[in-house]
């Protein structure tokens, strides 16, 4: 365990469906991060990003403000953000990097604030807590590695990175988006093997409002990603997204209902692998919320 | 006077139009889709490679080279009533493969804003809306995931708007100021 001195300190933007949905998405980011020397704060009075989706696509001026509002709150702490959801990463980290660099847009999005008495700074910069843990200079694979406990030998995992995480990569700083394999580094970290699949980098559906607007077409392309998932016989899908997670998660029962076809691929969002491997139990993440049921995962690694 | 004339005047007045504006086309759609988007939207070439990346292409009529074209077009009617304007998942493949360098996603998220200007609007985007100006969240909490958070050890509800609920009124003045609320109320209550 870290002294308090050396912890990196961050505001937890929580998003929606993390808190809302799969609460073991937020209490394993707590807990495993406080084991490689990272603090998440609270963040009191945030809201949602908002959806980049829904919001971007009626009004970007409101995504603007929104997302600025909640990006106040963490300058009013003086702590860079840190977040567990690549749609709250798409809100708060682009906001965050348009209104530093759009002199003109900032100005604008700060008359709004400055009716609830917020001005934007541009103080503080905006992390998933992936990065963070890939990041030799905050944690990095090693010390990963280093504080796993019940290693995950003997399953498959298939790696989603997710869109907005990367893309788009000029306007990113995670490097290769065709074929990126830093998530798969830290599979192996928490002792699991990462498979490769076909298509990898493709989109779980559920984005751009199209799981709420159009479900089958949102399904239809999950499903075509678990068919490429399974043919590699992987034994649960890891992510960095709890959107996708519920696309994928959710989305396996609906794609049984709606096309017939069965897969129960358990599907767990990094921390709680990273939590599973550090010796927190499956009651301390919830996983009985999860649609998919875990147990033979669990059972082939625990 | 084009560079090549005919003894057609109808076919000279074309080919001196090299923005192959017709009478669809409204010229300042462009313009207004390029300050809205902040991409170059005027400089695709029509490779297709944003249409040959999109999950959502191989399994519905959605194209989003024709999207683009219609943006250098100007045709607005077309672009903003076609239905496939909503089957974008936002997955942004295409903008990292554009050659020209430009945002196809951000031209269609551009045209949904002009979409919503003139009503057009799936309804879910609008619940989420008002999920939002009433609690903060889009998605929010409920009793069974309250008691979940409770066994996990967290707070019943998160230390969002949902515990500090004095923050929603900031919210829903920022929504407020913008007339989100009040369109997106007329809008459900329209159909």
């Amino acid at each position: 365990m870290q002294t308090m001195q050396n912890m990196h300190e961050y505001a937890f933007f929580l998003g929606c469906i993390a808190p809302n949905r799969y609460p073991g998405c937020e209490a394993s980011a707590i807990k495993t991060s406080a084991k490689v020397g990272i603090k998440l704060l609270p963040l009191e009075g945030a809201s949602c990003c908002p959806a980049p989706g829904a919001f971007g696509s009626i009004d970007l001026n409101v995504w603007y403000a929104m997302a600025a509002r909640n990006l106040c709150l963490a300058e009013q702490m003086k702590k860079d953000i840190a977040l567990i959801c690549n749609g709250c990463y798409k809100s708060i980290y682009e906001v965050n990097h348009i209104l530093k660099h759009d002199e003109e847009l900032r100005g604008r999005v700060n008359e709004i604030l400055k009716e609830i008495d917020m001005e934007f700074k541009g103080t503080i910069d905006v992390y998933h807590l992936a990065e963070l843990y890939y990041d030799p200079k905050v944690c990095g694979v090693q010390k990963i590695r280093d504080s796993v406990t019940t290693p995950l030998t003997g399953a498959k995992v298939a790696c989603h990175y997710g869109c907005h995480l990367l893309k788009p990569k000029k306007e990113r700083h995670l490097g290769d988006t065709e074929a990126p394999t830093w998530f798969e580094e830290l599979i192996a970290a928490v002792g699991a093997e990462p498979v490769e699949y076909r298509n990898k980098m493709m989109c779980c559906g559920a984005g751009g409002g199209v799981r709420g607007y159009d479900i089958v077409h949102a399904l239809d392309i999950t499903n075509e990603k678990l068919i490429n998932i399974s043919e590699v016989g992987a034994d649960a899908i890891s992510e960095l997204c709890p959107f996708c997670q519920l696309q994928f998660d959710r989305g396996q029962i609906e794609i049984k209902e709606k096309f017939g076809d069965v897969y129960n691929i358990p599907v767990l969002h990094f921390n709680e692998l990273l939590g599973l491997a550090q010796g927190m139990s499956p009651q301390d993440l919830a996983l009985d919320l999860h649609a998919v049921d875990c147990t033979p995962f669990l059972e082939k690694v625990l | 006077m084009a560079a090549k004339s005919y003894d057609n005047p109808e076919l000279n007045k074309k080919l001196a139009d090299q923005r192959y504006h017709n009478s669809q086309s409204n010229p300042e759609f462009t313009k207004d889709i390029l300050k809205t988007s902040r991409t170059v939207a005027n400089m695709c070439y029509q490779c297709g490679t944003c249409t040959g990346s999109c999950p959502s292409a191989p399994r519905s009529t959605y194209r989003i080279r024709l999207f683009m074209r219609r943006n250098v077009l100007g045709l607005e009617n077309e672009a903003l009533t076609d239905p496939d304007l909503w089957l974008c998942t936002t997955c942004y493949s295409c903008t990292d493969r554009c050659p020209r360098d430009i945002a196809p996603t951000d031209v269609i998220m551009a045209m949904r804003n002009f979409a919503f200007k003139r009503d057009i609007v799936p309804r879910n985007f609008l619940q989420t809306v008002q999920l939002i100006y009433n609690s903060g969240h889009g998605v929010p909490n409920n009793d069974v995931n309250r008691a979940a958070r409770v066994r996990l050890g967290l707070t019943a509800d998160p230390p969002t708007t949902h515990m500090y609920p004095e923050y929603i009124k900031g919210i829903q003045k920022i929504l407020d100021l913008y007339g989100l609320k009040e369109n997106s109320d007329r809008i459900l209550k329209g159909d």
